[in-house]
């Protein structure tokens, strides 16, 4: 019997010709990631295994992105401390403020996940690495210790669900409509839970970097174990001048077998919201036009790419921001920042009164900046959206694509990208 | 053989609101934890030791327990420093199922548990059979039983034990 790319992965790296779902292997993995808000209790928790060095200095990779920069003295107090830590431990790959980004965006865009491998980190979005064909997996800080330590994690082999995607993208459609929609199809957390999913089809071959990226991401938040694209061309042009490290091109097999197989064609889907409190309360934008809203943020491991970038420059060429509307633009790493100020997609938004804020994980988490108050309505490009995430539990988020918060921005109201004037 | 009264919560409890945002940068460590867990469930639990003053034993939940996504470890501490000795749900989300594992905490998964329970009724446990017994209304339930690897995790007091130990024998992990 055949297997899929996930249960391949995992045979490959745990030594084995075959496995199938429901066994527990313990893995190698090829990158661990922590990041400053956790990290000094992964490398306290590795100490106390009795082991002086990780497993591989230059497979521990270090991140500050929640804390960065620090907006009070406990943030710069944590951070001092992390600092020392990852100093202590001699880690080659430490991505601190100056050089950051959010951990999943830097551990993609460096070269550090490759295809055919498993990587973890200590956030829940790490299942954004499946967009280059890897394992990706979301663990706890005691996880990350023990690989650490060993260069191993323990899995259970989850069964797989195929996602074939069909027909042409609209114009202004973006990965994120994709996800919000299969958060509205399958419900949150709910018939996903523990799966493997795949998503394949002549609509996700045609899905760039950045969109494979988003896909994969709130794959987690479906209550899936990771979410994984096949590698191709795209992504051997992508990984090509990110890493020296060889890597294989792993893909399912013919014959594999899913616990189930869902078509969606996405020449119907257009953009797509989720509402207030619920991630799988979502609505096609025609019954929210017009809806009001004073926040606007784009950002984070889901939507802060270059791409993301490029759409929203695009609608806003030449306009201005509603003046109901602070709009509130964080890049994912340096990396993005830098190319889109190059690109010049920077200079046309705070040309139209948009705030860029340097890379971090931002308001998105509730903790850093940007955060919500009493009575804000944020329209969001964001991954999550339950009551107080974004701050205060008197807020409402509503999730959507970049695209749309752009068009929304300039009318103040929500607005579909695919009539806007542009 | 475990021993205790359990509460009962409403379904989809969420990590987010077991440890609520301000604590999210706090230590890992059970008494500290302990403190506020459960804050975010119910108004009346948001004062401090509020939950952990009532002594359950268990918690009986429905669908997704500790789900949203959240995979930070003060969720398993928080609910261990509060005392509670297994977890019974007709399903659990996937992080926080990992590290209640890592930490030998039993989230056990039981059909329709939710239904046969209320806050207060004194329960019993075998992790050795499955059966959980609700000795006030004299009802039976067969859980799933621990995989072989997860028991010997919970055994030796956790993963961090259990590894400890390999590494200090020198043996490997496979």
């Amino acid at each position: 019997m055949g297997m899929t790319i996930t249960e391949k992965i995992m045979a490959r790296n745990s030594g084995r010709d075959s496995l199938a779902p429901g066994e527990l292997v313990w893995t190698d993995i090829n990158s661990v990631m922590t990041m400053d808000y956790l990290g000094k209790t992964c490398f306290d928790k590795f100490k106390s295994l009795g082991k002086k060095e990780v497993f591989d200095k230059n497979k521990v990779i270090c991140v500050s992105d929640h804390l960065v920069p620090p907006p009070n003295q406990k943030f710069a107090t944590m951070l001092n401390e992390w600092r020392e830590v990852v100093k202590e431990h001699d880690i080659t790959n430490f991505y601190d403020l100056g050089r950051q980004g959010i951990a999943h965006q830097i551990m993609v865009e460096q070269g550090h996940v490759l295809p055919g491998t498993i990587s973890i980190g200590t956030d829940s979005h790490a299942n954004t690495y499946g967009a280059v064909g890897a394992v990706g997996n979301a663990i706890g800080v005691t996880d990350a210790a023990v690989a650490m330590a060993t260069g191993k994690a323990w899995f259970r082999i989850p069964q797989s669900v195929k996602f074939n995607i069909t027909g042409k993208w609209q114009p202004w459609v973006m990965a994120k409509d994709l996800s919000l929609h299969i958060m509205g199809m399958m419900h949150w957390n709910g018939h996903l839970l523990y799966k493997a999913l795949e998503f394949t089809g002549p609509a996700i071959e045609s899905l760039s970097m950045a969109g494979r990226m988003t896909l994969c991401n709130m794959t987690v938040d479906l209550g899936a174990k990771n979410g994984i694209v096949a590698p191709d061309k795209i992504t051997e042009r992508y990984l090509r001048n990110r890493t020296s490290d060889a890597w294989e091109m792993i893909t399912s097999d013919e014959d594999a077998e899913y616990d189930q197989v869902y078509n969606i064609d996405v020449s119907d889907l257009g953009p797509t919201i989720a509402m207030p409190g619920k991630l799988d309360d979502t609505q096609p934008i025609e019954k929210l036009i017009g809806q009001k809203f004073n926040k606007a943020f784009v950002g984070t491991c889901t939507n802060g790419r270059l791409e993301d970038f490029a759409a929203m420059a695009e609608i806003m060429k030449g306009k201005q921001v509603h003046r109901d509307v602070n709009m509130i633009l964080v890049p994912a790493s340096q990396t993005v920042y830098l190319e889109a100020l190059r690109a010049g997609y920077i200079e046309t938004l705070v040309e139209a009164g948009a705030a860029v804020d340097t890379p971090s994980c931002a308001a998105c988490a509730g903790i850093h900046t940007g955060v919500a108050g009493d009575g804000d309505i944020v329209l969001s490009a964001g991954n999550r959206n339950m009551t107080g995430r974004m701050g205060s539990k008197k807020a409402e988020i509503y999730l959507t694509s970049p695209s749309v918060v752009a068009a929304s921005a300039i009318r103040g109201e929500i607005t579909d990208p695919r009539t806007f004037d542009i | 053989m475990m021993r205790g009264t359990c509460w009962v919560s409403d379904d989809y409890v969420m990590a987010y609101d077991i440890i609520i945002q301000e604590y999210w940068t706090s230590a890992i460590d059970p008494k500290d934890n302990s403190k506020w867990v459960m804050a975010g469930v119910k108004e009346e639990f948001n004062k401090e030791n509020a939950f952990k003053d009532n002594g359950y034993t268990f918690i009986v939940a429905a669908h997704n327990f500790a789900g949203g996504g959240k995979s930070i470890e003060h969720v398993i501490t928080g609910l261990m420093g509060a005392g509670i000795q297994a977890v019974f749900a007709t399903s659990f989300a996937r992080l926080q199922f990992r590290n209640a594992i890592n930490y030998g905490l039993p989230f056990v998964t039981c059909d329709d548990i939710d239904k046969g329970c209320e806050t207060g009724d004194e329960l019993e446990y075998n992790p050795d059979t499955g059966i959980i017994k609700n000795i006030t209304k004299g009802t039976e339930f067969q859980s799933v039983p621990a995989a072989p690897f997860v028991a010997e995790v919970g055994e030796a007091g956790g993963l961090m034990n259990y590894v400890r130990d390999k590494i200090a024998k020198g043996e490997t992990i496979e």
